[in-house]
């Protein structure tokens, strides 16, 4: 989250500028002040003007190499758990333990990432039952609902 | 001399001194009463027409014609009630006689009675907005004859009493039923109508209720039909000779409804005789018969047409899933066109051509047929065979006619690519082993081609004869270029532009020192005058021939694949050669070394070579020998592997994942064409465009196509459009 207030460019490193103007945009001088604006911040990040920003950038924050494009599929666990567990765990949950499941992909793209987003807004969980296979949802969202259904249905 | 009193002379009128007699026209009237009485008895010979005319005249001159018309009215009414007694009194059939007598009598009567009151007729009633006398007279013979209690049900009854016997085959008077039914007509379609028929329709239905119910217990389908159309013909003619030609629409109703609406289920579904079998045995006559009965009623034609949709589809099924069917490709497709030959007919010769029929047809044969994936392969077979041999000795006509029935079943096909692809392969080994009957025929089919699929679709085949033809004119140059070259081996190479013939991998063997040396020689020649060009020998498509000496001096030339001869020219060095020695000296593939060394040591009357043990499979440890004692009737053998066949379960696979591969650029170009054009689509319109541009070639699978977007997505060609999930957008 602070790397992405501060605009980083970098995963892991800051650099000058991006600190000082950042951490003056947080209005943040200190160490202690630092860890009282945290809970502000995750307040702002929160705020759906910004979750989009604050989600695709999270994915970007991922891409170490230059034209690099995809994630590698564990680091994308990782990340769903950070970024999207908080406010939608059980989905989170089956959706890594699919994503280690299956061998059709091996990484993901900022396409699916960002459809992972918005699939865990708009489509009810568990059952499932808006969804639409027919309409222009990734395959690999069509192939976890698949898989979802199968499990449910072997009950 | 003018008298200067003028005296006004006034002429008045002349004044008849009419005597207002007041029983003037109580005696005028007497007169009239007297000549309607004469008239109904039959003796107005002795009446004076111009009297009675001028008397007429005069009461309504007088303004008598209330008087007039009343008494009209009294007497006539007074005849028919006297009529009326009469005809009650007649017995049995002298009843419906006796009426027609006297209904001819009263119209006579009415017609003299209308002529001498003319005047009354123009004048009097117009103006007074009286019914004329014509009409009067019939309306009161309705009144006073056929609405009278005695004689309205007796008479309906007679009338039906009368159809009903007609129905059973006795033979009625017909000439009198047509003058009391128009005598019903006359005085007015109501009459007509509610007198007669209404009922008549009501009874007639219950009659051919009886009829069917009777008919369809005891017949068959093809029986009963013929009664149905037997009793229709009937009616019709009845309407004709004595009804009103009105009622033929109202009347076929009634029978088609009673005879073939209510029964139409169970005639199509009846056992043994219904539909299905009349298809199956052909039987036009009745297949007709059912079709102009069937096409009278509501749904009458939809019911045939779907009870033979689904009998064709499930026939269809069974023939394309068969296995036994399966194992001989040319069987196979010959069957479906027995099938769509003997629909067309029946189409034509029964069902009158009738579209909506041949519709149902192709749906059908389109939905079968692709339920056998290896269909496009088995057509292409089927052509290959009689491309190959047979078409031999047939007519330029004949050959037309069966390639165009290949490609009306080539229609039917969803995966035309799939066709392509396996027609390419046998093209190419029909071609390069110089097997085809007919150049012409070829030709001719690559044209139909071309027209059914466009230009692109037959582009390589055209390539691959042009392929041919140029490597003619090259081995003429390269002999005419090295006339010394003329006694030794004589080397025909076909030149194959890679891309249109079918791609084979090519591992090329070790040649024959006499061989390799003349390839080299032809290399240079090519390259010579085809700089920049790149030749690869494809050992594995080669054929040569061959001449042998065996042990005891028995000559053949032998036909054999490019393989066998590498094989066998090994053998003018050795008399012994094991598996290994062979397999190194010539590098050919492993497996197809075996089926080589197969097809000359273990095929009786193929066998040139011996080989211990004499086994049927090669092991890696036999050994080979030229079989000396080899006697064949013929001087000439062919040993040769060439002729396309039914491919194997991993040659199946390899094809259909080849052809897989080969949609996936082409479902790539048609997104990019479309959303190059349209810049903006939403992901069902996009998948219904693909589908249609694709449509011609192979049936496009909407995950194939969603991964295909995906794909374009990561590539950075399209894009999804941030606010709406669904649109795609193209990027330039």
């Amino acid at each position: 989250m602070l790397a992405w207030k501060l605009k980083a460019q970098r995963q892991g490193y800051f650099t000058q500028d991006e600190w000082r103007t950042g951490l003056k945009e947080l209005r943040v001088d200190s160490i202690s002040k630092l860890k009282k604006a945290l809970p502000e911040l995750e307040k702002e990040v929160g705020k759906p003007s910004n979750y989009d920003n604050f989600y695709s950038y999270a994915f970007r924050y991922c891409l170490t190499e230059e034209m690099q494009k995809s994630v590698d599929i564990e680091s994308i666990c990782e990340l769903l758990n950070l970024v999207l567990g908080a406010q939608f765990r059980p989905q989170v949950d089956l959706l890594i333990e699919y994503l280690k499941v299956q061998s059709d992909y091996k990484v993901i793209n900022l396409d699916q990432w960002i459809n992972f987003l918005r699939f865990c807004q708009e489509i009810n969980f568990p059952d499932l039952e808006n969804y639409d296979a027919t309409q222009a949802w990734p395959l690999i969202l069509d192939n976890f609902v698949d898989w979802m259904r199968e499990k449910h249905s072997s009950f | 001399m003018s008298n200067q009193k003028k005296r006004n002379f006034q002429i008045e009128a002349f004044k008849h001194r009419v005597v207002v007699d007041p029983k003037y026209s109580e005696k005028t009237w007497n007169i009239l009463e007297h000549a309607i009485h004469e008239i109904y008895n039959h003796n107005a010979s002795g009446l004076s027409f111009e009297e009675l005319y001028r008397n007429a005249y005069n009461m309504v001159l007088h303004k008598f014609g209330d008087k007039l018309y009343s008494g009209l009215v009294t007497t006539m009414t007074a005849h028919l009630k006297e009529i009326s007694k009469a005809i009650e009194a007649a017995q049995g059939g002298l009843f419906l006689e006796e009426l027609n007598r006297k209904w001819n009598d009263h119209n006579k009567a009415l017609q003299m009675i209308r002529d001498i009151l003319m005047y009354m007729d123009r004048t009097y009633i117009p103006n007074s907005r009286k019914t004329p006398v014509h009409e009067l007279g019939l309306n009161l013979w309705r009144d006073n004859i056929i609405h009278s209690s005695k004689i309205h049900s007796r008479l309906l009854s007679t009338l039906l009493e009368l159809v009903h016997r007609e129905r059973t085959g006795e033979v009625i008077d017909r000439g009198l039923m047509r003058n009391v039914i128009k005598m019903l007509m006359d005085l007015g379609s109501s009459v007509y109508q509610e007198d007669f028929e209404k009922p008549f329709l009501e009874v007639s239905a219950e009659f051919y209720k009886g009829e069917s119910q009777k008919f369809i217990e005891c017949c068959d389908c093809g029986d009963y039909l013929k009664k149905a159309e037997r009793r229709l013909n009937e009616e019709i003619e009845r309407v004709t000779h004595y009804l009103d030609a009105k009622s033929e629409a109202k009347i076929t109703n009634v029978v088609e409804k009673e005879m073939i609406a209510n029964h139409m289920l169970r005639l199509v579904h009846m056992e043994n005789s219904g539909l299905v079998n009349m298809l199956l045995d052909d039987k036009y006559e009745d297949l007709g018969r059912m079709y102009n009965l069937f096409r009278r009623v509501p749904n009458g034609l939809l019911t045939i047409r779907d009870v033979m949709t689904s009998h064709l589809r499930e026939t269809g099924k069974q023939l394309v899933t068969d296995p036994e069917r399966l194992k001989d490709p040319v069987e196979f497709v010959q069957r479906l066109l027995d099938e769509k030959d003997k629909y067309d007919n029946i189409i034509s010769l029964a069902f009158s051509n009738d579209k909506t029929f041949q519709n149902a047809l192709n749906s059908s044969f389109e939905y079968f047929i692709n339920l056998n994936p290896r269909s496009p392969e088995f057509i292409s077979l089927f052509v290959d065979d009689k491309l190959r041999k047979g078409l031999k000795g047939v007519s330029e006509e004949d050959v037309e006619i069966i390639l165009d029935k290949v490609m009306m079943l080539f229609r039917y096909l969803q995966e035309k690519d799939v066709f392509e692809k396996y027609y390419k392969q046998h093209l190419a080994k029909r071609l390069l082993s110089g097997k085809t009957v007919s150049d012409d025929a070829e030709r001719s089919l690559i044209v139909k081609l071309k027209t059914e699929c466009g230009y692109q679709f037959t582009s390589k085949l055209e390539g691959m004869f042009t392929d041919m033809k140029t490597s003619q004119d090259t081995m003429q140059g390269f002999y005419g270029c090295h006339p010394e070259l003329a006694d030794g081996p004589t080397l025909v190479v076909q030149v194959l532009t890679t891309g249109s013939w079918p791609t084979q991998p090519s591992i090329t063997c070790n040649l024959p020192a006499e061989m390799s040396a003349l390839c080299e020689k032809f290399r240079s020649y090519y390259l010579g005058t085809h700089t920049g060009r790149r030749l690869s020998w494809q050992t594995n498509m080669g054929t040569a021939d061959i001449k042998a000496i065996f042990g005891k001096g028995q000559k053949h030339e032998l036909n054999v694949s490019t393989y066998q001869m590498c094989v066998l020219m090994l053998f003018n060095n050795a008399d012994r050669l094991s598996y290994k020695e062979i397999e190194q000296a010539t590098e050919i593939p492993a497996s197809d070394l075996k089926r080589c060394l197969q097809s000359m040591a273990c095929v009786k009357g193929k066998n040139v070579l011996r080989k211990e043990p004499m086994s049927k499979d090669i092991g890696e440890d036999d050994a080979f020998f030229v079989n000396d004692k080899f006697t064949s009737k013929f001087y000439k053998v062919k040993i040769g592997t060439v002729v396309a066949q039914k491919e194997s379960e991993p040659e199946k696979q390899e094809t259909r994942q080849r052809v897989e591969e080969d949609r996936k650029p082409q479902i790539e170009a048609a997104i990019v064409r479309i959303m190059k054009s349209r810049r903006v689509l939403d992901h069902n319109n996009i998948i219904a465009e693909v589908t249609k541009q694709l449509q011609s070639r192979f049936l496009a699978n909407p995950t194939e196509i969603k991964k295909r977007i995906e794909s374009l997505i990561e590539r950075d060609f399209l894009e999804r459009d941030n606010n709406d999930r669904k649109l795609y957008r193209y990027l330039a």
